[in-house]
């Protein structure tokens, strides 16, 4: 057998992933061939070089943003952990037997009834407009599932309300205000989060960028602080570097969050 | 700001031996935060040794760790029943290095002494190839280097490292063979002429493009 098709047994080989008579043709192969023998022995050699231990540090830094992360959560955690068993299906199932989701069940109901009348009718000429209407109405129709998914009482809905808004290009200014009353009010940290992450992809409205740098201050969540901290970052926001001052000045800051700040500071700089 | 010390579980707690990355990980999404320490045990090190070996730098490997599971942390809510945490973490760890480089270019070159941390009593030739590998290693280019680092040292299987790359598996395969002539190559050179030439470092390749 030749380099090339040996070519194709050698990864698994190597991995130890061969059958015993494939390996015993690479095996063959290999004492008659003297690149492959060294590819083969340079694998093994690999294990030479030495595993690095990390320093003791890494894990103090460790430790503290896990505990700034737990004293951020409070209370919150107990509840929650009970609260998601099986909640995503469920909130969605509660939420279509709410007023809100009957109203949205008929549209999607007449969108669809609408859809399938066009189909029947035949009607070409107009179906190309028909059919963007309609999209524009499911459109519609998920930011108002989105919307009213973000005023429910179960952090695990809201969360879901966030993912919802996720599916759009362009939000809905009600939505979008909405998202940004939720990263600011919004009591469990994980929804705040997940607001943020959804946000950062409407970064050309300008009251998202200004939302993001008012929530700095007003955050007591050292994980949230840092999410946002990195938000600026990523944007480049030159503006937000003496908010970051004006934070790092707070007495008290968690020290990671300190830190975080700092270096934003030296990026934005 | 600090509430007393929290106590969480560790690695050498008996009732953790069993219990899988994975189902700790649904533990920490669902809210027990503290049961990260346990994972934190588990991946720290191998975390750090797939970033020292692609960039050649330790205090930034130690910070890309830190990076790693503060996001686990903020985004512990996308990890799903089902997915292997292993590839997971890799994929979290490959994103915060790509976005690390994308914000600042690399500028730390390898270390020549990276390699010297080798056990007393190693035989000097042994030792001398084993850095002479590490050098070949750091000069092989960025996206080789990676799949090398993944594969052989992470021990990731070709099918995990597939999904992360986001190509085939048969292509990785074909990748990392190529990969292993380049590095023999290099490998031969270095012999060859080993003074100086490391002094190409290889933190001047960019890192792959992020995935999406």
């Amino acid at each position: 057998m030749n380099c090339e098709k040996i070519a194709e047994l050698l990864p698994d080989y190597l991995q130890e992933g061969l059958r015993v008579d494939q390996r015993k043709v690479v095996e063959g192969h290999l004492e008659g061939c003297v690149e492959c023998r060294e590819i083969a022995g340079i694998w093994k050699k690999l294990a030479l070089i030495p595993e690095e231990q990390p320093s003791a540090e890494g894990r103090v830094r460790f430790e503290a943003m896990l505990q700034a992360y737990q004293t951020g959560r409070g209370s919150e955690g107990a509840t929650r952990r009970t609260e998601r068993k099986g909640a995503s299906m469920w909130s969605v199932l509660q939420w279509l037997r709410s007023p809100v989701g009957a109203v949205a069940w008929s549209i999607v109901l007449v969108a669809l009834g609408t859809y399938f009348g066009l189909q029947l009718g035949n009607a070409k000429s107009s179906s190309q407009q028909d059919l963007a209407a309609m999209h524009t109405e499911l459109t519609n129709m998920r930011q108002m599932v989105a919307l009213s998914m973000l005023q429910q009482q179960s952090a695990s809905q809201r969360l879901e309300g966030v993912t919802w808004t996720r599916r759009e290009e362009q939000l809905d200014p009600q939505v979008l205000s909405a998202l940004m009353h939720t990263l600011r009010y919004d009591p469990s940290v994980d929804v705040r989060l997940a607001a943020l992450d959804a946000l950062s992809r409407h970064a050309g409205q300008p009251q998202v960028k200004k939302t993001v740098v008012d929530a700095l201050q007003e955050q007591q969540s050292p994980l949230v602080q840092v999410a946002l901290i990195d938000q600026l970052v990523e944007w480049r926001d030159a503006e937000a570097a003496p908010r970051l001052q004006q934070l790092r000045q707070t007495p008290n800051l968690n020290p990671t969050v300190r830190q975080r700040a700092d270096w934003a500071i030296s990026k934005l700089n | 700001m600090y509430a007393g010390a929290v106590r969480w579980p560790r690695e050498n707690d008996p009732r953790m031996h069993s219990v899988t990355d994975e189902e700790l990980m649904l533990q920490v999404r669902d809210g027990a935060g503290e049961t990260l320490g346990v994972l934190f045990e588990r991946y720290h090190a191998p975390l750090y040794n797939f970033y020292t070996k692609l960039t050649g730098d330790r205090a930034l490997s130690e910070d890309l760790v830190q990076e790693v599971f503060l996001r686990i942390l903020r985004h512990r809510q996308t990890f799903r029943d089902g997915t292997p945490f292993r590839a997971w973490i890799y994929q979290i760890a490959r994103n915060a290095r790509i976005d690390h480089f994308r914000k600042s270019r690399p500028q730390v070159p390898f270390e020549p002494e990276m390699a010297a941390t080798v056990t007393p009593g190693d035989p000097a030739q042994q030792r001398q190839e084993s850095e002479l590998l590490h050098k070949a290693l750091m000069e092989l280019p960025e996206e080789k280097r990676e799949l090398l680092v993944l594969c052989r040292f992470q021990e990731l299987p070709y099918e995990d490292v597939a999904r992360l790359v986001g190509c085939g598996v048969a292509t990785v395969k074909v990748r990392i063979h190529r990969a292993m002539q380049e590095l023999r190559e290099i490998f031969h050179q270095l012999q060859a002429a080993p003074a100086g030439s490391a002094q190409r470092a290889a933190a001047h390749n960019l890192p792959p493009r992020r995935m999406t």
